[in-house]
This record gives C-alpha cells, structure tokens and sequence, in this order.
C-alpha cells in the first residue's frame, strides 16, 4: 500500500538558539500511502521534527528529502507545495474576514490561477463540511469549526504530505472521531498523512504505523500492534496503550493475544471463550 | 530575540542583588546615556553594562538581542550620517554627482546615538535577565511607594513579552507554512503582507487581555489587600545603591561642568 519514500530524514540533529538539544540523530523514511502517528510525551521533540519537514526549522545537522528533494534547497514558500501543515491552535493563523477566503490565502500563495483557487476552496470547505458558512466571519464559529477551517486552508493547498499537530486538541471525542475519519478519507484519496496526538486511541484507530519518540530520538518505529507490544517502549516514553490492550495484556494469562487494539478485536477474542451466554 | 527578553533562572553575583539595587542602577545607565555625548564616555558606559552582563552570565542569552540592536544602531548612525551637514565632509554616498555628504561630525554623533541606544537597552535587559518580575513589582510597591495597580500593571506587561514573542513566532510559522512570503523590495506589497501576521496577533492579545481581567476579578484583585513586605536589603545592596547614586550624581555634574559632551 506504500509507495516511493517522500520523507527521508537522515542523522538529524536540531538545537534551539537557547542551547537545548531538541532532536538527537533522527533517522527515518516515509513513504507514500502511509498514515503514521508521531507520539511522545511533552518535548520528546514532535513538533521540533514536524516543523523540519516543511523547513520552518532548519537542521544543525543531517539531511532532509521531501519528495526527493534535498529540503534544505528550498524555501519554506516551495516547500509549501509538498507538506502542508496544520497547526494546533487555528487562532493563530485565521485573519481574513470570510472562511472562503481564510482557505484562500493558501493556494493564492502559490500562485495558482483564481479559478482554480475557488475550486480548491469550495472543494476543501466541503470536504471539511463547511459549505454552508462560506461567507461566515470564522470567528463567528466555534472553536471546533475554527479547526476544521484551518484544516481546509491546508487541504486546499493539496499537498501530498499533510502534517497535523494534535488535530484533535479541544474537540469532543465524537468531533475528534469526525475529524479523524476525515483524514483517514484524505490518506485513502493518497494523502501521505503524518499526525501528532497524545491520544492512544486515535493511534489504534487510525495510524498504519507509529513512532514513538522520547528526549529527541526515535525509541520505536513500526506496526501499531508491534510497538505496543512493547510496554516497556511505551512506558520509557511516559505513553499506555489504549485500555482495551492493556486489559489484552492483563488476560494474556487466558491465551488473549497482547496485540489487540479495539473492543471489536476483544469481542472477537471473547465471544467464543464466553459461551453462547446471551442477555 | 525572545530568547533574550526576560528572567534566566540561574545563580550569579548579579542574581543575588537586590531588585532596588538593579533597578537603581539600570535607571543610572539610563541619566548618564542621556547626560553624555562624547563617544568615548558613551563607550565606556555601554562597556560597563556588557560587564554586568558578563558577571551575571547572561552575555550569550543577550547576544541574539545585540545582533538586532545593532541593526538598529547602524540605521541612526546611516541617518545622522546623512542628514547632519556639520563638519568635514569624508565622502559622498552617490560619489559621481557629490550626493548625500558623509561627514565626520555627523558619523561621530551617529555612532554615540547607537551606542547610547543599546547601553539603555541592554541595561534594562540585564535588569529583567537577573531579576524576577515579582521582585521588582513588590520592590516597586514596598521601597518606592507606587500604587500597586500601577506596579501590578507593569509586571504584567513584562510578563507577557515572552508570550507574546512565542505567539507572533508560532503565527509567523503557520502562515509561512501556508506560503507567505515577506520577502521582496516593494514595500506596499511588504506592509500588506503583514496583515496575515498582524490580525491574528491582536486578536489573540484581545482575547487574552478580557481572559486576564475576567481571572483577575475572579481572584479579588482590585479590592485592595494588605500592606505588601519586601525582602530586606543586604549591606551589600545598600552600600551598592550609595554607590550607584553617587556615581550617578557624579556622572550628572560632571556633564554640567563640561565633561563628556
């Protein structure tokens, strides 16, 4: 299911003009296709290795591919065109005074011709279920649909690699699920999708692989069902798996395998040591 | 340059001081920038900061923020160079038609503006570096008898450039990530080019200053409270704030007696 590598980082080292060694020989490949979650607890470095694929941080050391090219050649204006990145907070980018034309400003940037540009923008808004609240002032929305504002700013741009930090910070778990099927439609249209959470959950969920980091470096990369296997892995890194496989692991004593990763799997496994009992 | 803006947690020499005595001093810097013209006293003060600095080990945090002043320091020595027309003429910035005279009179006031303008600068950069906010404002209110909104109002602002240098940094990078591109000489393509930077910024100090006041009344704040106690101040400190003063003073009548102008 995965294609050509479009992120190839190698041996990268970054370190804050305040002296602190954010990242520490981050080496790792992504390719096309895949939907990989980057997890880890508060300054593991996530956002420092995000912000690194679209060169709003530049490394001290070590090399950067985007879509086979050598990032460190490019503009973060270029590279605007191959990674899109959604921020966490949409107050922090929204400033025009339609929602159609906050999702605008993106692909206006890479000079694409208006029509185009409109296209883009009813396409985006739709996708994101905002059709209707076009000409809405985005602060007149909630802070929910701010979000998915910013997230159409950045689908409109049609890049093919989509970073997302924490997309689901502040919503509800059924708006977090909305969104997160949302990106799993994105990935399956062939979006390379990246995304940053705390929530194991969502990683059981929705990620096809995920990194765990810790202090800088890559403690594990793999499977989800590999990695959390691993509780020590997790632990070293101050992340549980999601409960439904911490309580696998707690029955591995009854022969439940420890890789489960959603109640359905559970069900799977139990319905036919239960019985037929029925209520 | 939001690095080098507030407190850096760590012991020193300077640390260890007194709020009054920082702020005695930074406010002596500041007559003395203002009292001198001559470029060589000006010289020396800016010496004496970067030496405090250095004792509290801050002079690496500031190097970011001397790299912008300098900035700034070259466009006023440009500009003094240009516009003053006093004194011997060195050279001609467009040479071929003996356009905008460089002369030595207005080079010399030019680099004592820049060199007055960063001994101010990094004066009080030094103070904020080594002291906590805290400090100065009940120094503020204990020691100098001003009315603790007003106190209270400048500790806020001081404790809200650093959020607001992260802010501007994190909205600088969503919108470049979204291909903004301030680059380019035009200067209206330039101004309009911050708008995507500017609307959010103030929008989100908006909202954070209706945040603030809301916790503020929600805490009391406003009612009026006790009487507010300061750290006492060490024979160190009083006998450096004598000192301060009276170098200060000295610095002032030796102006008015003809020195350093």
């Amino acid at each position: 299911m995965s294609g050509p590598p479009v992120v190839e980082i190698e041996d990268l080292y970054y370190r804050y003009p305040g002296g602190f060694t954010a990242l520490r020989g981050i080496t790792l490949t992504v390719n096309a296709g895949e939907m990989v979650a980057l997890v880890g607890q508060n300054g593991a470095g996530k956002s420092t290795l995000a912000r690194h694929l679209n060169g709003l941080l530049r490394p001290a050391s070590g090399r950067i591919r985007i879509c086979g090219q050598d990032a460190a050649r490019l503009r973060v204006s270029d590279l605007a065109r191959y990674v899109g990145y959604v921020f966490q907070n949409p107050d922090h980018q929204i400033f025009r005074e339609t929602v159609a034309e906050e999702v605008a400003f993106g692909p206006a940037n890479l000079e694409l011709a208006p029509a185009e540009v409109a296209a883009r923008v009813d396409a985006a808004l739709r996708f994101v279920g905002l059709a209707d609240k076009r000409d809405v002032h985005p602060y007149a929305l909630s802070r929910g649909e701010r979000q998915r504002v910013a997230l159409a700013s950045v689908l409109a741009m049609q890049t093919p690699v989509i970073v997302l930090d924490e997309p689901t910070t502040g919503q509800d778990y059924r708006a977090s699920l909305e969104i997160m099927d949302r990106v799993r439609e994105l990935n399956a249209a062939g979006h390379t999708i990246i995304f940053i959470t705390h929530d194991m959950e969502l990683v059981a969920q929705y990620a096809s692989r995920v990194i765990v980091m810790a202090q800088g470096k890559v403690l594990a990369d793999g499977g989800i069902r590999e990695v959390f296997r691993c509780p020590d892995i997790l632990a070293a890194s101050r992340l549980a798996p999601p409960d439904i496989t911490c309580l696998a692991q707690e029955l591995a004593p009854f022969g439940v395998s420890g890789d489960i990763l959603t109640v359905g799997e559970m069900v799977d496994v139990l319905t036919p040591r239960l019985g037929k009992v029925r209520c | 340059m939001s690095g080098a803006v507030g407190y850096v947690a760590q012991d020193s020499p300077i640390h260890r001081l007194h709020a009054l005595t920082k702020v005695v001093w930074a406010l002596g810097v500041f007559a003395a920038a203002l009292a001198f013209v001559d470029v060589r006293y000006l010289a020396a003060l800016l010496a004496s900061v970067l030496a405090v600095a250095a004792a509290a080990r801050v002079l690496t945090r500031l190097l970011p923020a001397m790299g912008g002043l300098l900035v700034f320091a070259l466009i006023l020595v440009f500009f003094q160079a240009v516009f003053l027309d006093r004194g011997r003429v060195l050279f001609y910035i467009i040479p071929w038609v003996d356009a905008l005279p460089v002369t030595d009179a207005g080079l010399v006031l030019g680099v004592a503006m820049g060199l007055r303008m960063m001994a101010v600068v990094l004066s009080f950069l030094v103070l904020l570096a080594t002291t906590q906010v805290k400090d100065i404002t009940t120094m503020l209110v204990a020691r100098l008898r001003i009315p603790y909104d007003y106190a209270f109002l400048f500790s806020i602002v001081l404790r809200f450039i650093p959020v607001f240098m992260r802010e501007a940094r994190q909205v600088d990078q969503a919108q470049r990530a979204r291909g903004l591109v301030l680059e380019g000489w035009n200067p209206l393509r330039k101004l309009r080019g911050y708008a995507p930077l500017a609307v959010p910024l103030v929008l989100l100090s908006l909202r954070r200053a209706e945040q603030l006041a809301v916790a503020l009344e929600m805490r009391g704040c406003g009612r009026g409270g006790g009487a507010v106690t300061d750290r006492p101040l060490k024979i160190a400190d009083r006998l450096l704030v004598a000192v301060l003063l009276l170098a200060t003073g000295a610095a002032l009548a030796a102006r008015i007696a003809g020195y350093g102008t």
